[in-house]
């Protein structure tokens, strides 16, 4: 796994990624469902986990072989569908749920490992359930959301990430802040600010932005300001008109979104923040190295935001996810498609997609002779 | 024992008592000639020993910082320089700080009755310094006329106007001489305060002392003074005098400071109190110490 | 005797050009055709420059008694004076500020004025640093008055100490500094380096606040300002002349002008200043040697060599009195020198923009600085029309890094990034962000108590030129970092072969060109 860390994307050449034909997973009891993906996307994580570089912390709730892919939109016998991928108590059939299952708050399910499959954080990373990068695989009826036959594949592949946007949103308790700061402009930052505007409602949200396309598709999403990373300071600082306290800003943004997940935009988020205020983790980190006493003096919460279930409001995230997904036009990010056999090229796309002038790179596999 | 060094032909001979003697021609003191030592070669060799010897050994020696050079701005040579005296420092401390364009063509008047003694003496002081003799009190028409024969072909002047070194550190009169050139050839007096040579090398001493690190010697150009409309030696004289002492108190506290006491008049005189020897030696030690914060006794 | 400025026809045989590209130069060979205008030889300096400034204390001009008869004991006098954004580059000691200061005072001493404050009227520029203020006055000044805070420099936000003299019958606030409005006697001393300075411009921008210069430090002020290196045609000098003369009704005001000559390079660049086909085979060594080193050498210490340089340029006249008649007689020394005849307009003009603007002394010449210097000042150094056509093209080489100086312009790097990243549209950008940058509490902090700009001083630079903005149609920057160039709205080429191809898509073939051969510098009288 050498080789995938040190050029983004190189994994697939070297590691253990590998395009194969493989039996078709059994479908592990009742209520469980037979699905034929459609497009499948390349998310963020699963180019880490092909990198070598994802958290030891997953390696008890991953079982290999697994084929990657959670974000899909596929045939089934009950019409198109959006899989919501998190394998918890329900498709693992354990009865009682654990507390979180039983407050619908699925994400934190902590039987990952436990049941009738095997360990498994989600679909894509379970050695029973296969996964988006293929023509077939297994999904329970529990995670099965109906696309409308007037939302388009682009639009429905692009759900799940919006699902895990509106729960970023929504995860810091705030009421209209008046200025919010997202970093990064990938997917999820651009969901995020999409998510962000309908949701949290701002007075002003500014979002950094490496490159211009990002730049473009994140005033158009709803933020008010981009400016490139390394000017964040600067910007926030004229936005609350306050002083600079060394390099960090004295007043802040009230709510500050790190959907790069770096050393940097870490580090950039606790000194953009104001002073008692959130930083919303929804980038994954990984082991980083943070100096944390501004976090500790200027009494700030860091908090995680991983994913979707059911939200304060009673509602399931993937609901309001179709929302945003329509309101929002996100398929308009789905910039590339690959068929499975050219997996090296989508990978190497996925992985400098910013540089590329691209968002999102999916698979389609509707034309797959084997479907 | 002879008491006429070695004999002849070794030394020199005897005369017979019988032819007469010529008349004695006297070639030391001011009748030194000094003219070879402003031929090309003297020259050279001057500027080396100025600039590569006496130079560096001062800069070790006395440390000196030069102040208001830039008033020296757009003046052309030649010009007399003129000085108070404390030290033998102050002569080639003056020739190694003057701009180069004065440094080179410069002459120094020195005393007659003791740079220019002997024949060897007066050849030492001509060649490495470019002194001319010049009497203390009363200076005769041969060196008054050597002076302003070279102020006119462009040669810079170096004067001490006091007529020798301060023997206790207070300044003495000023004579006249430097403006009475000034006026018969038509060229400027360019005033320096000079301070702390004496310290270093005070009249009387041996050797001078190697200056502490902070204690250097500082020189502080005026601005050039020009004789003006109907300007007679002694009121030109009068105005050096002044200028020096302004010179001296802007140095000691600042130049807004003693640009006002000069137009009230009350600028510090340098020749200091008019009293006895301890009063005026208590003085200045207080002078002294007042300026760097060091108490003189106990 | 110096010659006069003329206008080249370049030709065939016609040496290439040397073009100034920052700390640095190319040498450009012009289409035949091509017309290069040569600024005139400096005149020669004053042979006594204290005497004449005695002189001219001593027999002012227009409704004004000598300065001795002005002076008294017990009276309160101020005496303030331009900051180090003139001349440039600095002028080698002593500066003219210094050598009049110095004749001031004296002239004070005799009559027993004890309460003198010197003032730095720099208006919303940043602070001089120790060292700059001991080279524009001399030690003796510095360390008299410094020590005992009585040499100050001008702080626009220190409400407590300015004084809203009045409003002029247009509206426009004359808001000056207390202790210059409430002196006896305010004396204003000089430099006047271009035609733009002095005359009441001394007083309304050097000691007032952001509420006085707002009404003609704006766009619509600029446009019509045309130029402002020509006070009769510039919306800018009416404007500040009505100010002016409301504030000399209320001050007793003795004014002293400098003038200096374009003797500007010290002798190692010396070929700077003289006719490529006149350099002599010292002066083409020299320019081999130099430009080849500098281009070996990383850009700060380019910056360092070319900021350590200070100027032989002397004075050229001095009067004092009556600030509108010395203003007069100033006008006249400035153009004796800078005049320069110029029969039509091009429609290409071309100009090398060198290391320093007013504004970059001891700093870096950011991107917006470029386009100040460029667009704004050598542009506006014409009189009667511009040297290229309505909607010509501008060309200008530097090499435009992205960089900025964080200490002097902070206000400046949030302009670029943030606010050119929505418009460049000056009346836009005016209307939308001008407030709140005048009004932010740090920028306010950090001139007061640091070296910073004003915060609202990175408007004015894009103000500056908003006349030439309107007026041209394409602004490419040769050997610009594209980033940067593009920020602003303009369009980066490598050569400038590439960019008149470029300019040819706006203004035709065989476009006409004109070359300003500037520094040093020059006014273009175009009819």
């Amino acid at each position: 796994m050498v080789a995938g860390g040190l050029v983004p994307g190189l994994g697939a050449r070297v590691g253990p990624l590998r395009l194969a034909d493989i039996d078709e997973p059994d479908l592990p009891g009742p209520g469980w469902h037979r699905i034929r993906p459609r497009l499948a996307g390349i998310c963020g994580s699963d180019l880490t986990t092909i990198d070598g570089k994802s958290s030891r912390y997953f390696e008890p709730i991953v079982s290999f072989p697994f084929v990657p892919g959670h974000e899909i939109v596929a045939d089934s016998d009950l019409g198109r569908v959006v899989v919501e991928p998190v394998l918890n108590c329900i498709p693992r059939g354990i009865d009682p749920s654990c507390s979180f299952c039983a407050a619908g708050l699925t994400g934190s399910c902590q039987n990952l490992a436990l049941g009738q499959l095997e360990p498994g954080l989600q679909i894509g990373s379970c050695a029973d359930t296969g996964g988006g990068w293929s023509t077939a695989m297994v999904a329970h009826e529990s995670q099965l959301h109906a696309v409308p036959d007037d939302m388009s594949d682009e639009a429905a592949v692009m759900v799940e990430p919006a699902a895990c946007a509106v729960h970023a949103a929504r995860r810091p308790e705030a009421d209209q802040p008046s200025t919010v700061v997202v970093l990064g402009a990938g997917t999820v930052g651009l969901c995020t600010i999409a998510a962000i505007r309908r949701h949290l409602r701002p007075g002003t949200l500014l979002a950094s932005a490496k490159h211009p396309e990002q730049r473009k598709l994140a005033l158009q999403l709803g933020a008010d300001v981009v400016v490139e990373p390394d000017g964040i300071r600067r910007a926030v600082r004229r936005l609350s008109r306050s002083p600079m306290v060394g390099t960090g800003v004295g007043e802040g943004a009230e709510v500050v979104f790190d959907c790069v997940g770096s050393e940097t935009s870490i580090d950039d988020a606790l000194n953009i923040v104001r002073p008692r205020e959130q930083v919303v983790l929804v980038g994954m980190a990984g082991r980083t190295s943070v100096d944390m006493t501004v976090l500790w003096h200027k009494e700030i919460r860091l908090v995680g935001a991983y994913t979707y279930g059911v939200e304060t409001t009673g509602d399931r995230t993937f609901d309001m996810a179709f929302d945003l997904v329509r309101d929002a036009d996100l398929s308009r990010l789905v910039s590339a498609t690959y068929t499975l056999d050219r997996y090296r090229e989508a990978i190497d796309h996925a992985a400098n997609a910013g540089a590329r002038g691209a968002v999102k790179v999916v698979f389609d596999l509707r034309g797959e002779r084997y479907r | 024992m002879r008491l006429v060094g070695p004999r002849f032909p070794l030394g020199k001979p005897n005369w017979p008592a019988s032819i007469p003697r010529p008349p004695v021609t006297r070639r030391t003191g001011v009748d030194y000639e000094t003219e070879w030592a402003r031929n090309y070669g003297s020259r050279l060799a001057r500027a080396v020993i100025v600039d590569d010897v006496l130079r560096p050994v001062l800069h070790l020696i006395a440390s000196p910082t030069v102040h208001g050079e830039d008033r020296l701005a757009g003046l052309e040579p030649p010009a007399i320089f003129v000085a108070n005296h404390h030290s033998h420092l102050d002569t080639s401390l003056l020739l190694t700080s003057l701009p180069e364009r004065f440094r080179h063509k410069a002459v120094v008047a020195a005393a007659a009755d003791y740079f220019f003694t002997t024949r060897a003496k007066g050849a030492v002081s001509a060649l490495a310094i470019g002194a001319i003799p010049m009497e203390r009190t009363k200076v005769g028409r041969r060196s008054a006329d050597l002076a302003a024969g070279l102020l006119a072909d462009g040669w810079n002047l170096i004067m001490f106007p006091e007529g020798g070194r301060s023997p206790d550190g207070w300044g003495r009169a000023f004579r006249g001489g430097a403006a009475y050139l000034a006026l018969r050839c038509g060229r400027p007096v360019v005033p320096l305060y000079l301070e702390g040579t004496g310290r270093l090398w005070k009249r009387g001493k041996r050797w001078p002392k190697v200056a502490a690190k902070g204690e250097g010697v500082h020189l502080v150009f005026g601005a050039p003074l020009w004789p003006e409309e109907g300007e007679d030696a002694r009121r030109l004289g009068a105005r050096v005098e002044q200028t020096v002492g302004a010179l001296a108190d802007e140095w000691s506290t600042d130049w807004w400071s003693a640009r006002r006491r000069a137009a009230a008049g009350t600028t510090p005189a340098l020749t200091g109190p008019a009293a006895g020897a301890w009063r005026r030696a208590w003085a200045l030690d207080a002078d002294a110490s007042s300026r760097s914060g060091r108490r003189a006794w106990p | 005797m110096s010659r006069p400025g003329f206008v080249l026809e370049v030709d065939r045989s016609t040496p290439p050009i040397l073009f100034h590209q920052g700390e640095g130069f190319r040498l450009e060979k012009l289409p035949a055709g091509s017309r290069v205008v040569y600024p005139a030889e400096p005149v020669a300096p004053l042979a006594d420059p204290d005497g004449a400034i005695r002189q001219a204390l001593l027999h002012p001009v227009g409704d004004s008694q000598p300065l001795p008869s002005l002076l008294h004991a017990g009276m309160r006098l101020t005496i303030a004076m331009d900051n180090q954004a003139v001349p440039l580059p600095p002028m080698a000691r002593p500066d003219n500020r210094q050598r009049v200061v110095e004749i001031v005072l004296d002239m004070a001493a005799a009559a027993g004025v004890d309460d003198v404050e010197l003032i730095i009227a720099h208006g919303l520029h940043r602070r001089q640093t120790e060292a700059e203020l001991r080279h524009m006055l001399g030690d003796r000044i510095y360390d008299a008055f410094a020590p005992h805070g009585m040499l100050t420099q001008h702080d626009a936000e220190d409400h407590d100490n300015l004084i809203l003299v009045g409003r002029t019958d247009q509206g426009e606030h004359v808001e000056i500094n207390k202790r210059a409005v409430t002196s006896d006697l305010l004396i204003y001393v000089n430099v006047n380096l271009v035609a733009m300075d002095g005359g009441h411009k001394s007083t309304m921008t050097g000691l007032t606040s952001y509420r006085g210069l707002k009404h003609h430090h704006n766009v619509t002020g600029m446009q019509h300002s045309r130029s402002f290196m020509d006070p009769p045609n510039s919306e800018l000098h009416n404007s500040v002349w009505r100010q002016g003369r409301l504030l000399a009704s209320a001050v007793k005001i003795f004014q002293i002008e400098t003038t200096i000559n374009t003797d500007t390079f010290p002798s190692q660049f010396s070929f700077l200043q003289k006719r490529e086909w006149e350099w002599s085979p010292r002066d083409r060594a020299s320019y081999l040697a130099v430009s080849k080193s500098l281009e070996r050498v990383p850009p700060r210490m380019a910056r360092s060599i070319f900021h350590g340089m200070k100027s032989p340029q002397k004075m050229t006249s001095v009067q004092a009195g009556e600030v509108e008649a010395v203003h007069q007689l100033t006008l006249e020394n400035v153009h004796r020198q800078h005049l320069v005849p110029v029969h039509g307009q091009a429609d290409v003009l071309t100009m090398g923009l060198p290391y320093v603007g007013p504004y970059n002394v001891n700093s870096i010449l950011n991107p917006l600085l470029v386009m100040c210097l460029g667009l704004g000042y050598f542009f506006n150094l014409y009189r009667g029309k511009p040297l290229v056509r309505e909607g010509g093209v501008v060309i200008m080489s530097h090499p435009t890094r992205w960089e900025f100086h964080p200490v002097h312009h902070p206000s400046y790097i949030d302009f670029f990034e943030q606010v050119l990243a929505e418009t460049t549209d000056p009346l836009e950008i005016e209307k939308k962000f001008e407030e709140d940058f005048a009004t932010d509490p740090w920028y306010i902090h950090l001139y007061r108590n640091s070296y910073a700009y004003h915060g609202v001083h990175a408007f004015y630079m894009w103000y500056w030129g908003a006349h030439a903005l309107q007026h041209v149609g394409q602004v490419i920057i040769v050997g610009g970092e594209p980033r940067a160039v593009r920020r602003m709205g303009f369009k980066p080429a490598s050569t400038l072969r590439d960019a008149l191809e470029m300019a040819e898509d706006v203004v035709g073939r065989d476009p006409s060109i004109t070359h300003m051969h500037n520094p040093p510098i020059f006014i273009s009288d175009v009819t």
